[in-house]
């Protein structure tokens, strides 16, 4: 078992180093699940995958297990995409993501860990389609 | 109804800055939670496990940040429909929020430059707290 210090630190030594690429494809079975999932009947995506839906894809962020010696419970900080091509049912998604910074910081109920991290979607013609940007927080 | 935008197929061209998206209310289920978290992949106790989530100082399951905000991207896409292209979108999670409560997603626009125009979003809890706040830009086709 690591000392909390001891896991900030070795998430420090992977800021900015991708982790292993995962690909996946977008199947129409999975975007049907996940939009009655989020309650959205728009006929849309039934050739197109929503906003948000790349998160399924892929595991949203990439070795945080580590920091679980630190804290009790995981929170969500924020999400930030920024959308370079449509996702269309049937493409291919190659995820690929690394750890931005990774900090500790009093909070009101204790200290807070904060891991940013960035993965980057691309197709399979290779084309970037997207970027999120993320803040997972250990309390 | 959006009373500001006579013509429905141009109302991304003819917004106005200050104007409010037409509001989308949410009302969401453990049972959604539990199909969300499947959706995802993301089964993370505190969507599903009351005792867990109690454990770890919550009032019960919270609903994922990620449903919230997939439930502002359609506000969004709602509004936008094929006039214009999502191209930014971040959400800031500032509280929790429970099932059984009504999540009401709401929305104005705060510039237009051009052909872009930005958006400011957020969800209110059941007493008009802003749990979630976020931003989006779009760009007419």
């Amino acid at each position: 078992m690591i000392t909390s210090a001891e896991a900030i630190d070795l998430i420090k030594t992977r800021i900015g180093v991708d982790g292993p690429a995962m690909t996946a494809t977008v199947e129409a079975g999975h975007v049907r699940r996940f939009v009655e999932a989020i309650g959205d009947p728009n006929p849309r995506w039934t050739k197109e995958a929503p906003p948000t839906f790349l998160v399924a894809l892929a595991p949203v962020s990439f070795h945080l297990d580590d920091a679980e010696v630190y804290g009790t419970g995981w929170l969500n900080g924020g999400n930030r995409f920024e959308y370079f091509t449509p996702v269309l049912i049937g493409d291919q998604i190659t995820a690929k993501g690394h750890v931005v910074d990774v900090y500790d910081k009093p909070g009101s109920s204790g200290n807070l860990l904060f891991i940013i991290f960035e993965t980057e979607y691309s197709n399979q013609r290779g084309e970037l389609v997207a970027r999120l940007r993320g803040t997972a927080i250990r309390r | 109804m959006n009373s500001e935008s006579p013509n429905l197929t141009r109302r991304v061209a003819n917004a106005k800055v200050g104007q409010e998206l037409p509001e989308l209310v949410k009302q969401p289920t453990t049972r959604q939670l539990v199909q969300y978290a499947g959706a995802q992949g993301d089964f993370y106790e505190i969507h599903y496990d009351q005792d867990y989530a109690r454990s770890i100082g919550l009032p019960g399951v919270i609903l994922h940040g990620l449903l919230k905000a997939a439930f502002l991207g359609q506000l969004i896409t709602d509004w936008i429909g094929d006039e214009a292209t999502l191209k930014t979108f971040e959400v800031s999670y500032r509280g929790i929020d429970v099932p059984a409560e009504p999540y009401r997603c709401r929305g104005k626009v705060t510039r237009i430059d051009g052909k872009n125009v930005e958006l400011e979003v957020w969800g209110e809890d059941e007493s008009g707290k802003r749990t979630t706040l976020g931003t989006a830009a779009v760009e007419l086709r």
